[in-house]
């Protein structure tokens, strides 16, 4: 599961094209790599996730996060020329200067034009103009520019990559292709630099890689998700969310994924886990949303606590237009302990729906 | 009849709005052959009186008669016929066309009243002032007394019952002034014209058959010889 | 103080006491700065402005990236990818004419999926900037349909209307989505989404431009290399608006020569201030000599009437302000026309009257009547006091040394003739100027030869013809030789200029005729509809020229393909040809003089092009030169085969065989079409079966005739500027007759009162008066004939030729110029009406008695 709204929105405003023109999610789907890595035309949605937390050798720590949104706006025939419109890229990008203070945060949108945008198997590559990611002999290189900061990384997967939910959808509603196709690299080692207003930082920590397509998931009472990434001590890895409804409850198609030392995943269920925001808000001046930015995990079944805070409060993404809605989506700092050992990580905390309720349906 | 004939002839000038009265009252008449020197002092209105003669200016009141036209009558072409045929004019300062040679300046009134061929009668003239030989020159080649001789024989070209002369010594010395003088009072008897002289001069004034004398602008006194 | 008091009373009052006179010289200066002014700002305006809204809309740009027949679309998406922070954006720019006001208009394509989200991050953040773009936010959803427009303010329309656009030859229907702000109608467009305009233009696979926003570190020039090193050969980054430098320096020879004609009205008023200073000096010798009596220095007496005359030319200089701002109005119509139809299309800016015009204005009013004052003026300060007291000496017959003059005029003109033969100086005639000057000069030195020699002539035979007037006329003009000759010297230097530059344009004109026999030997010709101009090129569907060549009595069609290029920095012509399809021309168009199918020969069988004769001019090229272009993404070495003489355009162009040119760049529609119809069958027949066959298509068809009229059209419209110019100078010049008689009379009073009493008619003063205007006129046309006709060589041998590249033949343009001439002197004769009135109104009686 992942965000963008800027995405759904966009999605609003081009005129709904007909769903039946696209494929849903739906279970039984026979994943395949690297061709999943890449572009799925038949989806009407489609995005590339990299958040991560780094540090340079003498200890100043960054998140960073770059997320490549593809939304079908026409699948007219007739279209063809490279100008033609159809699908829109988005995409964002966000460094946190952890230790600096400091959120930087910058998106542009493009059409696929000629070779200014895409997600393409055979050159490798998934990229809308300098942001990129070039697949190179099974590593990740990620590059994003931008007039203050660059990023140069390159991402490791110490881990296969990870099929979310049952029988290959992650169902997020009631109802056969409320779902999509969801896959994540959970450990992604990460090294490379970032270049922050003129000054230079060799880096090193660890990414995550969300890879999620589909066609219209969500319901129209759902107004908003928080979703984290973890990534613990233990060499295991936690993704969780959950969807909230209007009238404040959580909705039952919330799940998770557990991912061992060795790489294998579990499935975890609405009442696998609960997700508990503690009192510490954090209010947007800009947007004047209220962020709940201390969170209390528990699994049972994993028996794992956390603690969840955030070194930088200041990490919400405002969109450009007004028709884009806000989110917060930072590193986080994990503390906690699992059967009585002491456990710590790092982790990306997304939520959404808290500057206004969003609106999902099509 | 009287070639000139004046009859209680009045002129007023407007001058910076106020009416000034050059001559009051007026009455003269001449025959051919007299010789007329009007004496005063200046501004008296001997050349008011003149261009009244010449045919250059009508009366304010009162008749001026010329071979018994009346000026008053007639439009400007008539006057300037008049002109042509019977008036000629001697000026103090010789007016003598600079860029014309003596001959041309002698034949000029002829020329402009349309006539071909005066050169004979401009050989002629400038033999009766005695300029034979002159007339290729131009102005600036000759002396003053001269220039006048030249002025005088082109007064004569159209041989005029009247010859109206203003200070025509004024600016000669007094020699070659009364050669002048003596070269108009032969010239009034042999071509048997009226000449009258305005001039400050005792000489033209002995001369003359007839002197008007004029104060204030009217006459003080008429003797005749 | 005290000095100021004697100016004043010495030389100002005098003034007002004859206002027609100081009316009439200060009118000449206005007339002159008023023509040099208008001549300026219509200049910036009609050429300013090819800041177009291209221009506007590219915004803070810094560099553009631009290739021959199109950057190759490809390059955008390797420039996005460029690790960079550089702003993007593609164009694809042409004109459209909107169907229903006939208005043609910038058409322009930008990426407004990018571009419009980039402008509402901009308009969050820094509402100052971005104000010309469209603001596509709220019509987003519409942003992937073809028919959507984007249209500035000032054209009138509200969103949703529906717009009718004539692009390349195919008529369309848009929907108006959105207005953007265009606050002075200078930045009017029409705005579309760049996919839309690809398809509206039929663009495939290129874009026109790359404009591109570079961080400020480290310089353009380092940004440029950086690029260069990422882009193919043929594309090339320049800095942005380097376009508008480019059509800047192609017009700098155009103007500079429009400016230096409008200088010829200053020269003739300075003739007629420098008679009008010498007349009142000499009128005022009387004073002078009593102020120097009384103690005045030589320099107060100079500085006195060169004061005089700087009031004068300031006074003429702020009455020439305005009117130089309201004959700008016209003059940059009349410029416009010429710009657009020889060099390139632009849109007139508004005019504008800067400070700095209006000091210019000032500065050379003053300074023109200053300069022509100085020499009176010194001549006044070097009389001494006892000869100006001197009465008697009334004329001023300074003396004329027409001798020495004669002889310095003669060897002005072997100067003249030398300069002549002297080379351009980086592309400006100089010394061909420097040879008309000399030739101005040398024939302002021979007038008083020429005038007396005449005068003498004319006393004896016209004294005889037209009677003692005639002669009295004659005599007076002679005596005052140097008046008369600086009268003549004006007026005939303002005949020359209307006669030498009516010459040119005539030759010109004649010689574009002719070439035209030789030029268009199709019977047909069809081009788009949508804004054909100099510097741009629509084109017709390739389908079309396919069918028409299969139409029963089209024998073959001719495809000409022109694209807009830039050579040397200078914008160029390209265009290619198929060499089969031309039919055998009567004579050979060739710089070799070889025919024409020997020449095609070579254009289809190597990389061989031809060149026009203004390109070999403009870029210092001969036949068997090499030059290299950049052609789509590639460079290309072309040899010049031949050189041909073209008239159509001062722009260079460039030629190439179809196939040729198609090797490099993919685009088979042609610009325009020339269809030859089979022997035997009548064009009317083919030009209906053409226009059914078009039907669908907006193209406009001309008959070889009606091409050839509507060239001739464009020809005259373009000299237009001209003509206006040559009226100005004449006017000028016939209004300082007028002034000048009328300063004669006012000399000649005593003697024009004379004549009265010696029995001249009223009407023969005034005949006297219009035969002395009538002989001016004589002499002024006769003077202005021959230096017209040796300025005419001038003109067309050597300014034409450096300026622009253009053999011309000499031709007289006989009917044109016996016109001309007969209303300029029928002008003088009018001139002297007035004055003549003022003679015949002399009281005699006063004028005689007054000394």
């Amino acid at each position: 599961m992942k965000s963008r709204l800027a995405c759904i929105a966009a999605a609003l405003l081009i005129r709904p094209p007909l769903a039946a023109q696209y494929r849903v999610a739906l279970p039984g789907y026979h994943f395949e790599f690297p061709r999943d890595y890449f572009s799925h035309r038949d989806f009407q949605t489609e995005w590339w996730y990299y958040t991560g937390n780094v540090k340079s050798p003498d200890g100043h720590r960054f998140g960073f996060e770059l997320t490549f949104f593809r939304q079908a706006v026409s699948r007219d025939p007739a279209k063809t020329a490279a100008w033609d419109v159809e699908d829109l890229y988005l995409a964002h990008l966000a460094l946190s200067d952890l230790d600096g203070g400091q959120f930087y945060h910058t998106e542009r949108t493009n059409r696929a034009g000629p070779g200014i945008a895409g997600a393409s198997e055979s050159i490798g590559r998934i990229w809308n103009g300098n942001w990129q990611i070039q697949w190179d002999a099974g590593d990740q290189k990620l590059q994003a520019i931008d007039k203050r900061f660059e990023l140069r990384l390159n991402l490791h997967a110490e881990k296969l990559p990870v099929i979310h939910g049952e029988n290959g959808v992650s169902q997020k509603a009631e109802g056969p292709g409320r779902a999509s196709h969801y896959i994540s690299f959970t450990r992604l080692a990460t090294s490379g630099s970032i270049a922050l207003r003129g000054k230079k930082f060799a880096v090193n920590g660890t990414s995550w890689m969300d890879h999620e397509f589909f066609t219209h998931q969500l319901d129209s009472n759902q107004t908003g998700w928080d979703w984290l990434s973890l990534q613990l001590g233990d060499s295991t890895e936690l993704m969780l969310f959950h969807i909230r409804h209007k009238d404040g409850l959580i909705d039952p198609y919330s799940a998770g994924t557990y991912v061992d030392a060795q790489g294998k995943s579990t499935h975890l269920r609405a009442d696998d886990f609960t997700l508990q925001p503690l009192e510490e808000k954090w209010a947007s001046p800009i947007t004047r949303a209220t962020y709940p930015v201390h969170w209390k995990i528990v699994i049972p079944k994993l028996a794992i606590e956390l603690d969840v805070i955030t070194p930088l409060k200041s990490q919400e993404l405002t969109g450009n237009s007004k028709f884009a809605p806000a989110y917060w989506e930072g590193a986080i700092v994990l503390t906690g302990r699992r059967n009585a050992q002491p456990l710590t990580g790092v982790g990306y905390l997304e939520m959404t729906g808290y500057d206004r309720p969003v609106h999902l349906a099509p | 009849m009287p070639i000139l004939s004046l009859q209680d002839v009045s002129k007023d000038y407007l001058t910076d709005g106020q009416r000034v009265r050059a001559l009051s009252g007026i009455s003269l008449s001449f025959e051919r052959g007299e010789f007329v020197a009007l004496v005063g002092r200046s501004g008296c209105g001997k050349s008011t009186l003149l261009n009244l003669a010449g045919a250059m200016d009508f009366p304010t009141s009162g008749k001026v008669l010329l071979d018994g036209i009346a000026t008053f009558s007639l439009k400007d072409a008539g006057l300037t016929q008049l002109r042509r045929e019977r008036i000629g004019f001697v000026f103090q300062s010789f007016q003598l066309l600079h860029t014309l040679t003596v001959y041309e300046n002698v034949e000029l009134p002829l020329l402009l009243a349309g006539k071909s061929n005066p050169r004979e009668a401009a050989k002629e003239r400038l033999a009766w002032v005695e300029l034979d030989g002159y007339g290729d020159r131009y102005p600036h080649q000759l002396s003053g007394g001269q220039m006048q001789r030249v002025a005088i024989a082109r007064a004569l070209i159209h041989s005029p019952s009247l010859l109206l002369a203003d200070e025509p010594t004024g600016n000669l010395d007094t020699t070659t002034g009364n050669v002048i003088l003596e070269l108009l009072h032969r010239l009034t008897r042999e071509r048997n014209t009226a000449t009258i002289l305005a001039t400050h001069s005792p000489e033209a004034a002995a001369l003359a058959s007839i002197v008007v004398r004029l104060r204030d602008g009217k006459i003080e006194e008429i003797t005749r010889r | 103080m005290p000095r100021l008091l004697l100016f004043y009373r010495l030389l100002v009052r005098p003034l007002f006491q004859e206002p027609v006179r100081a009316a009439l010289i200060v009118l000449a200066v206005a007339l002159g700065v008023a023509v040099v002014l208008a001549i300026d700002l219509a200049g910036n305006a009609a050429t300013g402005s090819f800041r177009s809204s291209m221009e506007t809309l590219a915004g803070d740009d810094d560099l553009e990236i631009t290739a021959t027949g199109g950057v190759p679309e490809d390059v955008v998406g390797v420039l996005a990818a460029l690790p960079y922070s550089i702003r993007v954006s593609p164009r694809i720019e042409d004109f459209a004419v909107i169907a229903e006001t006939k208005k043609s208009l910038p058409l322009i394509g930008m990426d407004l999926v990018a571009e419009g989200a980039t402008y509402a991050q901009s308009e969050s953040t820094n509402t100052a900037e971005g104000s010309a773009r469209p603001a596509v936010g709220e019509s987003f959803e519409h942003l992937g349909d073809l028919d959507s427009a984007w249209v500035s303010s000032s054209l009138g329309y509200k969103t949703g209307d529906r717009l009718q656009l004539l692009i390349n030859d195919r008529e369309s229907a848009y929907t108006v989505r959105g207005i953007y702000p265009d606050s002075n109608g200078k930045e009017s467009a029409i705005v579309m989404d760049i996919a839309a305009a690809q398809h509206a233009l039929t663009r495939y696979g290129r874009v026109d431009r790359i404009l591109l926003k570079v961080p400020q570190q480290p310089g353009l020039d380092q940004w440029t290399q950086r690029l260069r090193a990422a882009l193919p050969a043929g594309v090339n980054v320049r800095p942005q608006g380097a376009g508008t430098n480019e059509n800047r320096r192609m017009l700098a020879a155009f103007r500079w020569n429009l400016r230096l004609l409008s200088y010829i009205s200053l020269v003739v008023g300075a003739f007629l201030i420098y008679n009008a200073i010498s007349v009142s000096v000499v009128r005022r010798r009387a004073e002078v000599g009593i102020v120097r009596a009384l103690g005045a220095a030589r320099f107060a007496i100079l500085t006195a009437f060169v004061g005089e005359a700087a009031c004068f030319g300031l006074a003429g200089a702020l009455m020439g302000l305005p009117l130089g701002r309201f004959m700008a109005n016209g003059a940059v119509k009349l410029m416009a026309t010429t710009v657009q139809s020889l060099y390139v299309s632009s849109r007139p800016g508004p005019i504008e009257l800067t400070a700095s015009s209006i000091f210019f204005a000032l500065a050379i009013g003053v300074g023109v009547a200053v300069l022509s004052a100085y020499s009176p003026a010194r001549e006044a300060a070097m009389v001494s006091p006892v000869e100006a007291m001197a009465r008697g000496r009334r004329e001023y017959d300074t003396r004329v040394h027409k001798a020495r003059d004669f002889w310095l005029a003669v060897v002005l003109g072997v100067a003249a003739a030398a300069a002549s033969r002297a080379p351009a100086i980086a592309g400006k005639p100089l010394f061909g100027y420097l040879a008309a000057i000399l030739l101005v000069a040398a024939s302002a030195l021979a007038i008083p030869a020429f005038a007396d020699a005449l005068m003498s002539f004319s006393s004896r035979v016209i004294g005889g013809l037209l009677g003692v007037e005639a002669m009295l006329a004659s005599r007076s003009l002679a005596a005052s030789l140097r008046r008369t000759s600086v009268l003549v010297g004006a007026l005939s230097t303002a005949i020359a200029m209307m006669t030498s530059v009516g010459i040119m344009v005539g030759s010109f004109r004649e010689t574009v005729v002719l070439w035209m026999n030789d030029r268009l030997p199709a019977d047909l010709y069809l081009r788009p509809a949508g804004n054909p101009a100099v510097d741009h090129h629509p084109t017709i569907s390739l389908d079309l020229a396919q069918r028409l060549e299969t139409l029963p009595g089209v024998e073959a069609v001719a495809r000409l393909r022109a694209y807009e290029i830039s050579y040397d920095g200078i914008p160029a012509t390209l265009a290619s040809i198929d060499p089969q399809a031309l039919r055998k021309s009567r004579r050979s168009n060739f710089f070799s003089g070889r025919p024409i199918e020997q020449v095609f020969a070579e254009l289809r069988d190597s990389n061989a092009v031809i060149v026009s004769e203004p390109f070999t001019y403009k870029h210092h090229v001969k036949t068997s030169d090499s030059i290299t272009l950049s052609l789509g993404a590639a460079q290309a070495t072309f040899r010049i085969a031949d050189v041909y003489y073209d008239y159509s355009s001062e722009r260079g162009i460039i030629i190439m065989a179809r196939a040729t040119l198609l090797r490099y760049l993919p685009d088979p529609a042609p610009s325009s079409l020339g269809v030859y119809v089979a022997p035997g069958t009548a064009v009317e027949t083919v030009r209906a079966e053409l226009e059914r066959a078009a039907a669908g298509h907006s193209i406009l068809m001309f008959s070889n005739r009606d091409l050839r009229a509507e060239a001739i059209r464009i020809f005259d419209r373009t000299f237009a500027i001209t003509y206006a110019l040559e009226a100005v100078a004449v006017v000028v010049g016939v209004m300082g007759i007028a002034g000048a008689l009328l300063a004669l009379v006012i000399d000649r009073r005593r003697e024009l009162g004379l004549l009265r009493f010696l029995g001249a008619a009223t009407g023969q003063v005034r005949k006297l008066i219009l035969v002395e205007a009538a002989l001016l006129g004589v002499l002024a046309n006769l003077a202005g004939l021959i230096q017209g006709f040796a300025l005419s060589l001038i003109l067309i041998y050597v300014i034409n030729k450096q300026s622009f590249g253009w053999t011309i033949r000499f031709h007289w343009p006989m009917q044109i110029l016996l016109g001309a001439l007969t209303v300029v002197y029928a002008a003088t004769i009018l001139a002297g009406l007035y004055p003549a009135q003022v003679a015949v109104r002399l009281n005699p009686l006063e004028v005689v008695h007054e000394e």
